[in-house]
């Protein structure tokens, strides 16, 4: 038996979590946006970059999901052994959980950001840095669940 | 920064206005209250009225892009405005009557159509209240014969002859009538009663009781004729509103021409602006602003040529404008500097510090040599065909710039367009090979060398952030505020140097960590003994000294922030790679090449069009949290001449001095 069914389990969970948080958190962004934009749609690009901030969330889940997928032999590599594939389990935990809550934050901030900007063009680049705060927490569990998916194999286990 | 003072005589006002205007060299200075023996001309009267036109035009502008309207590609907010030469304006001037008369016109066309169109609203009502009635062949109004009365009307059920038969004898058995039906729906009959005279008044309570009605307004015609009526109305409606419509489009040839106009109302509301700051007396006037000190002779030039005057110039305080002076290079980086907040008084000009690691860091993360050829030759083609104006074009070259070195990062990461040079060479020779074999330079792989890059990324972290408190050095220094300059900064700057030699040490030997130590434990006892200094009481000195190492954690917090570098490369280097692999699923087969192609490029666009996002927008961060909060404050105002600004068209550059 080797670990497999994990490792696949470990791409799911980096993916999808990841990706609820994103979708969540883009969701209430443009559903924001487009109450600016029915009153104004001359704001589309400054509301579309508001509102794809939290999108990369999702991103984050499929990169380490997908880095699984060439890892542990679906799309490339050798299949794990059982204790490498709880392992990535482990590993793509930071990332769904990182990613999810903080996409959800996001989306929070990306809603005010919105507003702030739509009464003021003048407040976007203020609007983008405040929401761009929130990602370094994506990001730092991001590099955390790659740098450990990417040395996983060579771990004898 | 000079501020200047323009005195001349009244009779002179328009042409030394119109030569300022023209030439755009002079921020207008509003002082609140006119110096003694002087007045101000309310000009709020004209103003309004120029603005009234504005928004003429603009609404005339509107409807035309509404009705006729311009077909405008993608590309099209690149090109530059439609260029006119300054000699223009006058015509423009002449015809401006006419134009906005038209645009009178446009607008009470517009509201011709509406009215038409709410017309048609109020006839289809009609027509619909008329639909049940369309077997009745006697006009609606119809009134009683010799003998019989007619009872027209509606019930608000549904009756049919035996039904209305049994509920009228239940209240009037004696009636005598006869019905005929025309609708019947479950909510509506309509139905003609006939009854003899004599019944009538029977007829008409007993009727009312289950609640007969009589048509809202009855007609003189029959149904039919009403119904062809009002269709042959509503289709001449139609025909009206499609003519009015021709009409307007046939306006829409002045479209460039209303334009024109509309600029050159702002021109006169910008100028009456400057008139209502004037100080005025009897015979002449005073005018304040500022003015950047290389642009003195010009102006000099200009008035005394324009009129008799008298021009002097003052060092300028401390709420004078900043005009912002940067090379080729570092120019189109303004922008960025003045969306964050345009430089005050004591701060440096941040521009060229930010416009190197902006592209630098922007490069980093976008990093893909392919993306960066495709971004240089997208913004040299724009830049060549459109020939925008002033801030398109610095925009345009900031991503010109951007892409070189982000091509400079794709090369040191061995990344174009991912690895699809690896890929390509797998399908023709069916060897796997990887981008570092195929490269005949060393590279760095985002993935295997990850930690190599991620202490890259900290470390230009490190240096950026250093030059950022360098600066708050040097402008301590210049303001003489040595002790914040010294303690505040400079302590720092050794601690955090401090840390750097004693990381370097852990890979390069004992002696050089040693050295490392010292450092930290100097500048930390520094800054014991330094950052207490406001307190009171040596105890209080101490305590206060202690707590500041505390903001240690923020500078660790800042170094790892630049991690994103790391992430966001990764980011586009894994990307396009997966899209890359995507892409060869199908094989080499006809269909699997059209397969590859259509993948790899869809696939590319979605990664460039997210990433070059993604670092655009945290590159800014990085400037603007982790560099700009050391030493930059912003709050200043930008240098803004008195100009000819306009929306839709630019006027060509003559500079003719003579």
């Amino acid at each position: 038996m080797n670990g497999m069914i994990f490792a696949i389990l470990a791409a799911t969970i980096a993916t999808v979590f990841a990706g609820i948080g994103s979708a969540k958190g883009v969701g209430s962004a443009a559903q924001t946006s487009m109450g600016v934009l029915s009153e104004d749609s001359s704001m589309f690009g400054k509301m579309l970059v508001l509102t794809l901030l939290p999108g990369t969330q999702g991103l984050y889940g499929f990169i380490v999901g997908f880095l699984i997928m060439i890892n542990c032999g679906i799309l490339g590599g050798e299949a794990p052994t059982v204790m490498q594939g709880l392992s990535y389990v482990a590993a793509s935990l930071a990332i769904g959980i990182g990613g999810m809550i903080s996409g959800f934050a996001q989306g929070k901030a990306a809603v005010s950001g919105i507003s702030m900007c739509a009464k003021d063009e003048k407040n976007f680049s203020k609007a983008m840095v405040s929401i761009t705060l929130v990602e370094i927490y994506a990001l730092l569990a991001f590099i955390v669940s790659l740098l450990m998916v990417i040395s996983i194999p060579g771990i004898k286990m | 920064m000079k501020s200047v003072r323009i005195i001349a005589l009244k009779k002179d006002r328009k042409k030394i206005l119109e030569h300022l205007q023209n030439n755009s060299l002079v921020h207008i200075r509003s002082i609140e209250e006119p110096k003694i023996g002087f007045v101000r001309t309310d000009t709020s009267a004209q103003i309004q009225q120029f603005e009234k036109n504005e928004v003429v035009t603009e609404q005339a502008l509107k409807i035309l892009d509404k009705i006729a309207p311009t077909k405008k590609g993608l590309l099209a907010s690149f090109k530059g405005k439609r260029e006119i030469v300054s000699e223009d304006i006058q015509e423009i001037a002449v015809n401006s009557a006419k134009i906005i008369g038209i645009c009178n016109k446009i607008i009470s066309l517009e509201k011709q159509i509406a009215d038409i169109a709410a017309e048609r609203v109020r006839i289809k009502a009609l027509l619909t209240q008329l639909e049940p009635w369309e077997k009745l062949d006697i006009p609606m109004n119809t009134g009683d014969t010799a003998s019989t009365a007619i009872l027209i009307g509606t019930f608000p059920k549904m009756y049919d002859e035996v039904s209305l038969a049994k509920t009228l004898a239940q209240s009037e058995p004696d009636l005598i009538y006869e019905a005929e039906f025309l609708y019947a729906s479950s909510n509506l009959t309509c139905a003609v009663i006939y009854v003899p005279k004599n019944h009538k008044e029977l007829a008409e309570n007993a009727l009312r009781t289950i609640g007969f009605t009589r048509p809202l307004n009855p007609t003189s015609k029959t149904p039919k004729v009403k119904v062809k009526k009002l269709c042959e109305k509503d289709k001449g409606l139609v025909q009206k509103s499609e003519k009015t419509i021709e009409k307007m489009k046939s306006y829409a040839k002045y479209r460039d021409a209303i334009g024109d106009t509309q600029d050159y109302f702002h021109f006169r509301t910008e100028k009456y602006r400057v008139i209502a700051t004037l100080d005025q007396s009897e015979h002449i006037f005073i005018l304040y602003g500022y003015i950047p000190e290389e642009d003195c002779g010009k102006l000099d030039k200009i008035c005394n040529k324009a009129a008799e005057c008298i021009v002097e110039y003052e060092e300028a305080g401390e709420d004078a404008p900043v005009k912002l002076k940067n090379n080729a290079f570092t120019e189109p980086a303004e922008s960025i500097v003045t969306m964050y907040s345009p430089p005050s008084h004591e701060d440096i000009d941040p521009t060229p510090i930010l416009a190197f690691f902006f592209y630098l860091f922007f490069g980093m993360m976008f990093s893909d040599a392919g993306y960066g050829v495709l971004m240089v030759i997208a913004t040299t083609i724009l830049l060549k065909v459109w020939k925008p104006d002033k801030k398109m074009y610095n925009n345009l070259k900031l991503f010109q710039y951007c892409g070189y070195f982000t091509v400079f990062w794709g090369l040191v990461f061995g990344s174009i367009f991912g690895d699809a040079p690896a890929v390509l060479y797998k399908m023709v020779t069916g060897n796997a090979i990887t981008m570092q074999q195929l490269l005949p330079w060393p590279t760095l792989d985002t993935q295997k060398d990850a930690l190599t890059i991620m202490i890259m990324s900290i470390g230009f972290g490190l240096i950026h952030i250093l030059v950022g408190m360098a600066c708050k050095f040097y402008v301590c220094i210049k303001n003489k505020k040595y002790a914040e300059a010294f303690f505040d900064t400079g302590l720092w700057m050794t601690m955090l140097i401090g840390f750097a030699v004693l990381a370097a040490g852990m890979a390069a030997g004992e002696l050089m960590m040693n050295i490392g130590m010292v450092i930290v434990a100097a500048s930390a006892v520094g800054l014991i003994l330094t950052q207490g200094r406001s307190k009171k009481g040596i105890f209080g000195k101490l305590i206060g000294g202690i707590a500041s190492l505390y903001d240690i954690t923020s500078y660790i917090s800042d170094l790892l922030s630049y991690s994103r570098l790391l992430a966001l490369g990764l980011t586009t280097g894994v990307m396009a790679q997966v899209f890359n692999m995507l892409s060869t699923l199908m094989g080499t087969g006809v269909l699997g090449i059209i397969y590859m192609i259509v993948i790899f490029l869809v696939g590319h666009a979605i990664t460039i069009g997210l990433n070059a996002l993604g670092s655009y927008v945290h590159t800014m961060r990085l400037q603007y949290v982790e560099m700009f909060s050391k030493f930059y404050d912003g709050g200043g105002k930008l240098f803004e001449p008195f100009s000819l600004s306009s929306k839709n068209f630019k006027i060509k550059n003559n500079d003719n001095d003579d």
